[in-house]
């Protein structure tokens, strides 16, 4: 059947709203390769973490969003910062890979402790329902606006984070060399413990989240660590802009793409645009190639 | 280099507890070990659980008999995690390590497909409650020990057909998650509803555990069909018909009854679920078999035993593996024990609603049929049981029944 301009907006908005979803892990691992250098295979079990936390505030006080929004974020700085403190402070001095088969250790700890604490069924806010916005042919389901608006606004706080704060500088030197950073007189291992402090906020904010538009499960943030590492990878590892629109083009090229290659290959077809902006740009999209000297 | 499989974990427990239960006596015949296989995580997660306790619970229930033929049982309990790579490496485990003769209870298809290779190797019986059709392919049950306790996909699908000629669709179209029993069940539903001479306005295949289904929900509902036949779990559902709700549109809605589950219909509220048509094979509410599974599962687990299909069929593969081999003797292999699942299920026989009760009539010399909790387990010659259908319309956030559909 011929699709109209609209039916294509559509398939934009929807990739929009799964793109902005997903910058947020994809933040956090960039976050983290930024600055400890190594892809953190946990990312996802915290964003579980962040669900669990929010969907236990939301039973406790008997169905409030806002202390389930809380209670998500809490819990997810939570496992951050323990994360740092008890698992990769220990090791860092390893190397990357061995931080990374520690975080890949880690994530199914994560899973196996929430699978024996909270059991694996699939928990579900009980959402109320709403009416999509419509204009003309085009909808906007809220919840994917809300979910939208919420990650934009987190992503602005880190971001302002970032730049507009002398703890974001401190990141910001040692994103850029921790030797350097070090000798300079930074304290890098208060400034790591913010670090983890913030990822674990990002996480528990996108465990929130996917919490509310999908379910609460030991496995729902790790489902999402594939995209997550994809989006992070094409934007440039370490960028976080570029994380964050990595995560958006891949959705949306997802989404565009369902008219021609159906649902089923949607998935392969993000991995696709992930090879061939490799092919294009080895360093990703928003990053520039640094000499070694 | 994330997707390493998860490690299985044991629910431990409770197999080291009927471990120690076992007495220790030297003249004792060999006790039977068992694996029970179940989807204690993914997917499956919301019946897993009660499935391996059924098993748990049938097997202490055999051995406080006696045992069947004398052989107590002994149960390996692991999680499949509703994937085929876990299972695979639970079952291999299961069956080198553990030397288990039998596997009972993997749920989805994928994983039933992928153990029963093994099983077949090591010549260990699987019962499994999976749907695909695939299942019972000769080449692939080539020593016909493996036994089916579910209604495959193809009386699903047959069901389906029927369920939709009476809400009186003409033109619907097809939603169903890529997995290997909800696929086929759906293409089975669509080469059902063509050659009836009905129409199809979409057909549309889904990937799981994604989230959002919004672009697939829109493409379908262009087709404008009169009803939407869907074919996927609950986490999917939920999404779909939230987002469908939210549209605004009016449809009719047919789904199986493992999607329905309370899960979803606690997800999503009265509203958007009333009047929607669920199709879902029936536990054998009258049998003595059902009452006494129901007694123990709503003790153990605390939840009402209508809730978990599967594990009325874990319940019955312990009694009819305990029947077959009291009606085999103690020494017989597990091959011999396979062919005998027909003589104590199928055919002519009285029929017994417990172990011990067949047991009875089997050292008489009697035939027994055994009249399952979750059927009657009466296998075909595929090894296939032939469960009762029966439709359902929700309302008010639970399911009613509207009529039991014949095939």
């Amino acid at each position: 059947m011929d699709l109209v301009w609209a039916d294509y907006a559509n398939l934009v908005l929807n990739g929009l709203a799964e793109g902005l979803l997903i910058a947020l892990p994809a933040l956090a691992v960039t976050l983290v390769f930024g600055v400890a250098r190594f892809p953190n295979a946990a990312t996802g079990d915290l964003v579980s973490v962040g669900g669990f936390g929010a969907f236990g505030a939301y039973k406790v006080s008997g169905g409030s969003f806002l202390m389930a929004a809380i209670g998500g974020l809490a819990a997810g700085a939570a496992a951050g910062l323990a994360s740092w403190q008890l698992v990769f402070k220990p090791v860092a001095r390893h190397g990357s890979v061995t931080l990374l088969l520690t975080s890949i250790g880690l994530g199914f700890l994560i899973r196996a402790l929430l699978g024996l604490g909270f059991g694996n069924e699939h928990n579900m806010f009980e959402l109320p329902m709403m009416r999509a916005w419509t204009m003309g042919a085009i909808a906007i389901n809220r919840m994917d606006g809300i979910v939208a608006l919420l990650a934009l606004a987190t992503m602005i706080g880190v971001f302002a984070l970032l730049h507009a704060t002398p703890a974001g500088r401190v990141l910001r030197a040692m994103a850029d060399n921790v030797d350097l950073a070090r000798v300079a007189g930074i304290n890098t291992a208060r400034a790591s413990a913010w670090m983890w402090s913030l990822v674990g906020v990002v996480c528990g904010i996108a465990g929130v989240l996917v919490g509310l538009k999908t379910q609460v499960s030991p496995e729902v943030g790790a489902e999402l660590l594939l995209a997550a590492f994809a989006a992070a990878v094409v934007g440039g590892l370490g960028n976080p802009l570029g994380a964050v629109a990595g995560a958006v083009v891949l959705g949306v090229a997802q989404e565009l793409s369902t008219p021609f290659v159906g649902f089923t290959y949607k998935i392969a077809l993000s991995y696709a645009v992930m090879l061939l902006v490799l092919l294009w740009r080895p360093q990703g999209l928003f990053n520039r190639v640094q000499g070694v000297r | 280099m994330n997707r390493i499989n998860r490690r299985q974990f044991i629910i431990g427990g409770a197999v080291s507890t009927l471990a120690a239960a076992l007495p220790a006596f030297a003249q004792a015949p060999a006790s039977f070990r068992i694996g029970a296989l179940n989807p204690i995580t993914g997917a499956g997660a919301n019946y897993g659980a009660g499935m391996q306790k059924s098993i748990l619970f049938a097997a202490a229930e055999i051995n406080a008999a006696g045992g069947a033929a004398g052989r107590k049982f002994e149960v390996f309990a692991e999680d499949d995690q509703t994937t085929p790579n876990a299972g695979v490496l639970a079952a291999k485990k299961l069956i080198e390590v553990n030397k288990v003769q039998a596997i009972l209870g993997t749920w989805a298809s994928g994983v039933s497909l992928a153990v029963m290779p093994l099983t077949n190797d090591a010549n260990a019986l699987l019962m499994h409650t999976s749907g695909a059709v695939a299942l019972a392919d000769p080449k692939l049950n080539a020593k016909k020990m493996s036994f089916r306790y579910q209604g495959s996909s193809k009386h699903l699908s047959k069901a389906f057909m029927k369920a939709a000629q009476k809400e009186g669709l003409k033109r619907p179209a097809v939603m169903a998650s890529n997995n290997p029993a909800t696929a086929p069940h759906a293409e089975g539903f669509r080469k059902e509803w063509l050659a009836a001479g009905g129409q199809l306005t979409d057909f549309v295949l889904y990937e799981p555990n994604r989230t959002s289904y919004r672009s697939e929900l829109q493409q379908v509902l262009r087709s404008k069909p009169d009803g939407i036949i869907l074919s996927g779990y609950a986490p999917d559902g939920v999404l779909i018909i939230r987002d469908w709700f939210q549209s605004g549109t009016k449809m009719k809605w047919i789904m199986p009854g493992f999607a329905a589950n309370p899960e979803f219909l606690k997800a999503l509220g009265n509203e958007p679920t009333e009047g929607i048509v669920v199709v879902e094979s029936i536990v054998n509410e009258g049998a003595a078999a059902y009452k006494a599974f129901a007694k123990q599962y709503e003790s153990v687990m605390g939840k009402p035993a209508a809730s978990n299909v599967y594990a009325a069929m874990c319940y019955d593969m312990v009694n009819v593996l305990a029947l077959a081999i009291e009606a085999a003797g103690a020494n017989a292999s597990s091959a011999v024990i396979a062919q005998k699942v027909h003589e104590v299920t199928t055919g002519p026989g009285q029929q017994v609603g417990s172990f011990a009760e067949g047991r009875t009539l089997l050292k008489q010399g009697k035939r027994i049929n055994y009249e399952g909790a979750s059927s009657s387990v009466d296998f075909d010659d595929e090894n296939d049981v032939d469960p009762t259908f029966a439709a359902f319309v929700i309302k008010s956030g639970a399911w009613q029944r509207t009529y039991l559909i014949n095939r």
